[in-house]
């Protein structure tokens, strides 16, 4: 069945394609000619300090799958469920200009800071331009970030499991599956090629299995179940977290990229033909300004799509290795910008799922949507009817597979930023390898007690998107120093600041009307049952938000004071020529 | 210095054409899927070497260990990675370093 182009998601996503191929070819390169001045004369960190383990020259094509795998997650497929709530015209907007404008130029800025500072990362770039006492603030705030993100992804993936019969077992498969690889790759030394073909067979075996068994059903374990899912998955990180990561996390994430690359090529495709298929949008393009227990559009639109925009995490993995391993300098554009582009063609992509699924589906937050929208696009294509069951469980994993693997990663970073932070004093039991990593999951279950994933996304929405903007006014600060325009990396520094610290602060409130009773709290089943726990975890929920919101806020006034110095020339400036 | 495939000496020659796009999409799936794992390999490798460089050698770097005879017997095998071994251990490192393994 044929229907018209414009009443499909292909037109969307060829017009963000067209869109980010400007910002690439256009904008990012004046940027790189005309700011940064980059030479492939000049030597880079990667050369200048070269040992073979933390820094040496790596080709661009690697660093550019490198980082486009460390920076996609779970952000760019779930923030459009809830940005389209608002309809997926703004939606669309925020994804199209937030990677236009904003997105790449923190990615391949970030990169570029390292690269022009003996390769240091976000730490002591932030020690250099506003003392210690920021470092340690930047510290405190990645760990409550940390904490966020593991609340609301360790509570996704119980959802998914708890929602989608077989999920579960099929993650099961793709773990089991990782640790055969790990054996058969570091201890076996087996060919690469042929370990790969059977982690795929293994993988796509593993999802057929879960398919065909759909067990167990949804809310196996009664009232409890998605809690239960949390301890079940709090195991799995736990131990992922404290063996040796060729062990454990690194096989499994070597096994679930396949999955990964292929569901996103897949997604992309079907939106695509989607004018041949006949899968046309189902969502109205705006639904309203303000829609009830999400909040109002400005600010909350901004940080719900999170990574398919811009994302504090990508400055971390940027300064921290990328930019480590540059070989030159004219390679910044293609791996900073390159892959963050591509994360906002992810964005888009996952959009178009939400766009052609009935608008009940997101009015009920019904979590199975992009599944749904998914399958749709995809299973014409693949088999029709008979395909649909098993799409349904390969998307189901998809998503499980997205944030299990960011999550591995973030209990590891929580273990090892709680060493650092407690290394000394009373409090030094924090830092034991094994009560750090309990806290890091404890924790978190407790937070996703409430099942107010939706709040709890905001709040990891904002941290991130203020982490970003930290990042940016950074930059800002060092290209003030090198005498250079700023405007490129102040103005959307100076709007995600508005918008983070707005987008805190209005979080912040609501669980404070509910903190002095004059709002019911936010909790789901089984929690509503016991009020008195559900009001006391929105409670906790109000001190973070206030704890994130000044910690933002002294960061945001100390960083944007550091930049007005350097403006006026108080800060020594630091020469761009070769 | 430790090789790993697809490493890129500077301004090397591009290679172009159906050549050129195969290493391309080669480098991009080993940079999506086995950079991350080498690179913490190549860490942890690393930190073992710090470790028995320390125990063996690590009055050279003013740690008080009394030089014992097999700390002559390695020297020739060790020799060529002392100021590596050295640049890396005083380097300062920051919790933001972290994340990359």
């Amino acid at each position: 069945m044929q229907v018209a182009f414009l009443e499909t998601p292909s037109m969307w996503i060829i017009g963000a394609l067209v869109a980010y191929a400007f910002a690439y070819y256009v904008y990012a390169r004046w940027v790189d000619e005309h700011i940064w001045e980059v030479s492939e004369r000049r030597t880079t960190p990667a050369h200048m300090y070269l040992d073979g383990v933390e820094y040496f020259p790596v080709s661009r094509y690697v660093l550019y799958g490198f980082q486009f795998k460390s920076i996609a997650a779970l952000g760019p497929i779930l923030g459009p469920f809830i940005a389209v709530a608002y309809g997926w015209l703004p939606a669309l907007i925020w994804i199209v200009i937030g990677n236009m404008f904003i997105g790449w130029v923190q990615d391949y800025s970030t990169i570029m800071l390292t690269v022009r500072n003996e390769g240091r990362s976000m730490g002591p770039l932030v020690y250099n331009a506003i003392g210690e006492r920021g470092r340690k603030i930047l510290l405190a705030y990645l760990l409550f970030y940390l904490l966020i993100i593991s609340a609301v992804f360790i509570y996704l993936v119980s959802l998914f499991w708890n929602v989608f019969p077989g999920s579960f077992i099929a993650t099961i498969g793709i773990i089991i599956t990782g640790l055969i690889v790990g054996e058969l790759l570091y201890k076996y030394k087996a060919n690469i090629f042929g370990v790969t073909a059977l982690a795929i067979i293994l993988t796509l075996v593993s999802v057929g299995i879960g398919t065909v068994v759909a067990w167990p059903p949804k809310n196996y374990f009664g009232q409890w179940s998605v809690q239960i899912w949390s301890i079940i998955l709090a195991v799995i990180l736990f131990i992922g977290a404290i063996v040796p990561l060729p062990k454990f996390i690194t096989p499994m994430n070597f096994v679930a990229v396949f999955p990964a690359i292929g569901g996103v090529l897949l997604i992309i495709f079907g939106a695509l033909i989607s004018p041949v298929t006949g899968i046309k949008l189902l969502q109205p393009a705006f639904k309203g300004w303000y829609v009830e227990n999400v909040g109002p559009l400005f600010p909350i639109l901004f940080v719900s799509i999170a990574c398919g925009a811009i994302s504090g995490w990508h400055s971390l993995v940027s300064t921290s290795t990328t930019g480590k391993q540059l070989d030159v300098e004219t390679d910044a554009r293609p791996v900073g910008a390159g892959a963050m582009l591509t994360e906002g063609l992810l964005a888009t992509s996952a959009l178009a799922a939400y766009m052609v699924v009935s608008p009940d589906l997101i009015a009920k937050g019904k979590i199975s949507a992009f599944v749904n929208g998914a399958t749709l696009l995809t299973a014409p294509f693949l088999g029709g009817e008979m395909s649909k069951a098993y799409l349904l469980t390969f998307f189901s994993i998809f998503l499980v597979i997205y944030a299990i693997t960011v999550q591995t990663l973030v209990t590891r970073y929580w273990r090892v930023f709680s060493a650092e932070l407690f290394r000394r004093g009373s409090w030094k039991i924090l830092g034991n390898k094994y009560v750090a990593t309990a806290v890091g999951l404890l924790l978190p279950i407790v937070f996703a007690l409430t099942g107010s994933w939706i709040e709890l996304w905001i709040y990891f929405g904002g941290s991130n998107q203020l982490l970003a903007a930290m990042a940016l006014t950074l930059v800002a600060f060092y290209v003030a120093k090198m005498r250079k325009p700023t405007w490129y990396a102040a103005a959307p520094a100076a709007f995600m600041t508005l918008v983070t610290l707005a987008a805190l602060l209005w979080e912040t409130y609501v669980f404070g009307l509910v903190t002095f009773g004059l709002r019911k709290p936010f909790a789901k089943p089984p929690l509503t049952s016991y009020p008195a726990a559900a009001w006391a975890l929105n409670v906790v929920f109000f001190f973070v938000g206030i704890v994130l919101f000044v910690l933002g806020l002294y960061m945001s006034y100390a960083l944007w004071s550091a930049y007005a110095r350097a403006r006026r020339g108080e800060v020594e400036a630091k020469a761009v020529s070769p | 210095m430790v090789r790993i495939p697809l490493f890129r000496k500077k301004k090397e020659k591009k290679v172009e054409g159906r050549e050129g796009f195969s290493e391309a999409l080669k480098g991009v799936l080993y940079g999506f899927a086995v950079h991350g794992a080498a690179t913490a390999a190549l860490k942890t490798r690393m930190h073992m070497e710090h470790l028995f460089m320390l125990m063996t050698l690590g009055d050279m770097l003013g740690f008080p260990i009394i030089p014992p005879y097999y700390s002559l017997r390695i020297l020739p095998y060790v020799v060529p990675n002392i100021k590596a071994w050295k640049e890396r251990l005083f380097r300062e490192r920051d919790f933001t370093d972290l994340l990359s393994g």
